[in-house]
């Protein structure tokens, strides 16, 4: 009898992701190892800190599901922001910069959506010829340096509360909620997993699919413009090379949070949770005193060790 | 009146039953006021080119509702283009075709659904990781009350109806990864019912039922064909072309060879206008079997796959059949032996020697594995049909560990000579090949890696008549000079006439063996069946 309740508490367990272990892992060391981790300010913060990769992981869950990727999304956010500093002080009108930033984002979302559907170029390529193109304009918007003098009311975006809520994590959460949406209550979402799964299928039921590519690649770019808001904010300023290296983490995300690169296997709340992850990992270390070179090293150790545990869980099943 | 009258003289395959279903259809299409003097399908002089090859020639043939037409050919005989072309996945060069006396044109998908042709092929058009209800209405999701919302609920409820209706309880929620291909043929032919589907297409749709699923199938074939649907099936399997079809239609090279009744007609005549030429489908092996030594000795073996206790002999010089029921665990054995699975316990033997190891190890002692699944497991498709024939040898053509092309070239072409591949060149990807020169190809890789133990999983699956005689031709000569066979099928017939003796698997055990004296279809159903 014990042997069968032992059994089922065991494949119980079986069906928690290994991102689940991995991050309650982090909380107990950092936990214990630091004495500012488990203070409500810092969860708060880490929760606020990990919004802009949210904004760019959850399009990305979408579009690694499409047996796709999107390297472009860090350049991009870059872009954005650059166009959305250079807007503002151009115009003096928040509004319009962003505006502009979210259409640039857009922009590039709906060029790399073109290339990769309808050149039939390969996504891993095509993003990494939108990802060139995109930092060298942000480059030379700048002349390489940073864009400062921002309209006081920007700061709100990034540092303001809405009823006593942080506001990214109001946009995190709208931004959560609509992409939950669209991908398991419409028919877009539905062809997401076609796309990667069987895109022949998709063609045999009279699906434009590659339009429905070009849109999920779309959404991307307008999710990166999106998340310029908040990056431009938090720095109150624009800076050509602020988010290189973001689409590192977005993947790395997605992949933690037990999306498959093939097949069109996804979970978007394994997404949410793979960004938490990494959230936490990159703030315990931070007070821990770690540079950014070692933060990095360990996302990517985190990425090994929780796609590990989601084969070990598999050959279980 | 005069109208039924007409039809019945317009298509002299009055059989009794036929008729029956024919006239309350059409009793009910008088009273909807359609046009019945026409076919529902009619096609005339459908012509497809492909560079180099004339996919379609000339093809005409009309297709009545309430009627089953069989569609039979080798591989290669065009059957496919035909689907293809009825789908809207090809457009014809030439030719027209009528929906209810009406001339229509098919360019796309959306033309073909619009007037209610439904195909289901072989190779699912499902998505694995969406459920059974999504994939059903893929395409077709049913908009919901708040705009751009889909109505999830009613897509399940509506799913679940049509499953019904052809008698399945598969939940609808299940993704279709976890579906085994029987139940992924179910899905498939509720989704076409759900399109409400005048004109089913169907290519081989029982090659992966077991007995009982084919049944239920039939049975729903039937039900459909009363409804007034017109079904074009395509099958290798005579007993069913006779079993179920109202006409027969034959295909040779893309042209239309002829339109025949079933009770006019004979097997052996079928066959050979498929062919063009006198053959029996499969000869009978004759009884001078010399065995040998002891080629593979499996002794109390077990594996987590789900098979256990499993003991048997293979012989140098035999073919020795694995039978049972789609799921009695016999791929699982297959796999075991070549050590493409983990083995809990038990021992294997090949040639003498006890074997431990993976599919590099089996290789190397000479066991050959042609997977059921030739396209995913046995071939490298995008590759050519000589990288293919060499790829499992290339230690043994290369010990200096350096590819020579001039030494493989050489070699495939000694393969393909030997085995009679149709292909122009070994530079041919071996995709574009039919089924049966694919086949050939995966023969020829391990003849090429010096294989004496050859283990066959559902050699013939999607082989055409002709292809099917060659095959065993080659079996039998892989026999006689001294190799071992084991070979698993689920067509008994094959089991019966091919093999010198079988196994017969029940839920992952041998459930016994059969000498030659005793196998026959009777014996081994007897064996396989569950008897609870």
């Amino acid at each position: 009898m014990s042997e069968r309740v032992l059994a089922q508490s065991l494949s119980t367990l079986g069906r928690i992701p290994g991102v689940a272990f991995v991050l309650a892992a982090l909380v107990g060391i950092f936990a214990s190892m630091t004495s500012g981790f488990t203070t409500g300010p810092n969860l708060s913060n880490i929760l606020v800190q990990s919004s802009i990769l949210l904004l760019l992981a959850l399009p990305m869950t979408f579009i690694i599901m499409t047996e796709g990727l999107d390297l472009s999304i860090g350049a991009v956010l870059t872009l954005s922001s650059v166009v959305l500093a250079l807007t503002a002080i151009a115009t003096g009108s928040l509004a319009v910069a962003f505006l502009a930033a979210i259409a640039i984002g857009l922009a590039f979302g709906l060029l790399n959506g073109w290339i990769i559907a309808w050149l039939d170029i390969p996504p891993f390529v095509a993003t990494l010829g939108t990802l060139g193109i995109a930092q060298g304009l942000s480059l030379v918007l700048t002349d390489g340096q940073s864009v400062v003098g921002m309209p006081a009311g920007l700061h709100f975006i990034y540092s303001g509360f809405l009823f006593g809520i942080p506001f990214p994590l109001v946009i995190a959460a709208v931004a959560y909620a609509v992409m939950h949406l669209v991908l398991y209550h419409t028919r877009l979402g539905t062809y997401v997993p076609a796309l990667g799964g069987n895109r022949e299928a998709l063609r045999h039921a009279g699906v434009n699919d590659r339009l429905v590519l070009a849109v999920i690649y779309g959404i991307g770019g307008l999710m990166a413009g999106i998340a310029a808001l908040l990056l431009t904010s938090r720095m109150s300023a624009a800076h050509p090379t602020a988010a290189i290296g973001m689409e590192f983490d977005a993947i790395a995300a997605v992949a933690v949070g037990g999306t498959q690169f093939e097949r069109g296997e996804g979970w978007l709340f394994g997404t949410l949770l793979g960004v938490i992850t990494i959230g936490v990992l990159r703030n315990g270390l931070n007070l821990l005193e770690m540079p950014s070179s070692v933060q990095v090293i360990c996302v990517g150790v985190l990425v090994i060790v929780a796609l590990f545990l989601d084969g070990v869980r598999k050959v279980q099943e | 009146m005069a109208k039924r009258a007409a039809k019945t003289r317009d298509c002299k395959w009055a059989r009794d039953e036929t008729m029956k279903a024919a006239n309350s259809t059409l009793a009910e299409d008088v009273r909807a006021g359609t046009q019945i003097v026409a076919p529902t399908l009619e096609l005339r002089g459908i012509s497809k080119t492909f560079p180099g090859v004339k996919a379609l020639d000339n093809v005409s043939f009309p297709v009545w509702g309430g009627e089953i037409h069989m569609l039979c050919g080798e591989n290669g005989a065009g059957k496919s283009s035909l689907m293809k072309v009825l789908c809207g996945a090809y457009v014809a060069d030439a030719g027209e075709m009528f929906h209810n006396g009406e001339k229509i044109e098919i360019k796309s998908t959306l033309d073909a659904r619009k007037f209610g042709i439904a195909v289901i092929f072989q190779e699912f058009s499902l998505v694995p990781y969406l459920s059974v209800a999504q994939n059903i209405y893929l395409g077709r999701e049913f908009p919901g009350k708040l705009p751009g919302i889909i109505d999830r609920q009613k897509i399940r409820s509506e799913a679940r109806r049509f499953l019904a209706m052809i008698g399945s309880d598969i939940d609808v929620d299940t993704p279709v990864y976890k579906l085994g291909v029987a139940q992924q043929q179910i899905v498939e032919i509720a989704k076409a019912l759900s399109q409400n589907a005048r004109i089913l297409v169907m290519d081989e749709p029982t090659s992966a039922l077991s007995d009982s699923e084919t049944e239920h199938l039939f049975g729903m074939m039937r039900r459909l064909k009363a409804n007034g649907v017109a079904i074009v099936y395509i099958s290798h399997r005579m007993a069913e072309v006779f079993l179920l079809g109202d006409r027969i239609t034959i295909l040779r090279d893309g042209k239309m060879v002829a339109t025949m009744l079933p009770h006019k007609t004979s097997p052996g005549d079928l066959v050979q206008k498929m062919v063009g030429r006198k053959v029996d489908a499969i000869h009978r092996r004759g009884a001078n079997i010399k065995a040998g030594e002891v080629a593979l000795e499996v002794a109390g073996l077990n594996a987590p796959s789900g098979i256990a206790d499993i003991n048997l002999t293979v012989r140098a010089g035999e073919i020795v059949g694995l039978c049972g029921l789609v799921g009695s665990g016999r791929t699982e054995v297959a796999r075991a032996i070549f050590g493409a699975d983990r083995i809990t316990s038990g021992d294997i033997m090949i040639f003498g020697k006890k074997f431990t190891g993976g599919p590099d190890k089996a290789t190397r002692s000479g066991v050959a594995l042609i997977p059921e699944s030739r396209k995913a497991q046995g071939l490298a498709l995008i590759r050519s049909v000589g990288d293919n024939i060499v790829l499992a040898a290339l230690d043994k053509l290369f010990p200096s560990r350096v590819f020579q092309p001039g030494r493989a070239r050489q070699s495939a072409e000694v393969m393909i000579k030997k085995l009679r591949i149709a292909t122009p060149s070994p530079r041919r990807a071996a995709q574009v090949l039919s089924g049966g020169n694919q086949q050939k190809v995966v023969i020829g890789k391990w003849l090429t890696a010096d294989a004496r133990l050859f283990i066959f999983d559902e050699p013939t699956r999607g082989i055409d008549v002709g292809a099917k005689a060659e095959i065993f031709a080659l079996m039998y000569d892989l026999v006689e000079n001294g190799a071992a066979v084991l070979m698993i099928s689920s067509e008994l017939s094959e089991i019966v006439n091919v093999c010198d003796r079988a196994y017969v698997m029940r839920e992952g055990r041998i459930a016994g063996e059969l000498p030659r004296d005793r196998l026959t279809e009777e014996d081994i159903l007897q064996l396989g069946m569950h008897h609870e």
